[in-house]
């Protein structure tokens, strides 16, 4: 696992160097919108811990059920539980993925109804 | 017979091309293909959305290691995949049995090595008609 923290977007978003709008953080993930949202909701969950992709995940490492976990709530929070919405790792570049820190979209097309 | 198709393959009763299973999950081809590769990985137990993993369950951890498995060996892992888990209707959710897909094949590589074969054959051709004048 390559230690490319101190020049890892994720890692200052994490560490709060990079400004984000945070929807959701615990002591191993961190939430927030996709600075340039391809969906009226687009939520990136992020590890704390700088793993490169999803084929660097450890075997024992339970990360994934804990980001799922994220995702349900988040996903109830923002209204979007009950309609649908996508949630989606890409990894490596040919299947689109750009920073190379582990993380997962939450994509839907509906934005919440309004309070 | 169960209403449900995953079980159903999963029993045995409805025929599918799998390339995984174990005690937890069945991995499989999709039926209907949206890329070159397109596998489904499936817990043996009836799930019916993301939604409705308990807390505390491994089974997204279980699945994705899977995943891992199954793109190394179609050798996409390093070219790149997709995994991903459509939610409910508007999530795109066809079949109610939670399922994640895995897809690969229609990247940026592959249509670039595409052109460039496509633009060695049409200067071959442009060479040989050149050379007939």
């Amino acid at each position: 696992m390559n230690d490319s923290s101190s020049e890892c977007v994720f890692c200052k978003i994490v560490q709060g160097k990079v400004p984000s709008d945070i929807v959701y953080e615990d002591e191993l993930v961190v939430a927030f919108w996709d600075a340039r949202p391809q969906y009226p909701i687009h939520i990136l969950i992020v590890p704390r811990r700088h793993i490169e992709t999803f084929n660097d995940i450890d075997p024992e490492d339970r990360i994934l059920s804990h980001m799922g976990q994220a995702i349900q709530k988040i996903a109830l929070e923002m209204g979007v539980a009950k309609n649908g919405y996508r949630v989606l790792f890409n990894v490596n570049p040919g299947g689109g993925q750009v920073i190379f820190h582990l993380h997962c979209h939450l994509l839907a097309r509906e934005a919440p109804p309004k309070a | 017979m169960s209403d449900c198709v995953f079980c159903n393959i999963i029993e045995g009763a409805i025929p599918a091309e799998k390339v995984y299973e174990d005690e937890l999950v069945v991995a499989f081809h999709d039926a209907y293909p949206a890329s070159p590769v397109h596998i489904l990985i499936v817990p043996r137990r009836h799930v019916p959305t993301f939604n409705d993993i308990p807390e505390g369950d491994p089974i997204l951890t279980h699945m994705g290691q899977v995943a891992r498995k199954i793109a190394k060996d179609l050798g996409v892992a390093e070219s790149g995949y997709r995994f991903f888990v459509n939610v409910n209707r508007g999530g795109g959710q066809v079949v109610f049995h939670l399922h994640a897909h895995i897809v690969a094949g229609n990247d940026f590589g592959t249509l670039l090595i595409k052109l460039a074969i496509g633009g060695a054959i049409l200067w071959r051709r442009l060479a040989r008609l050149a050379r007939k004048k």
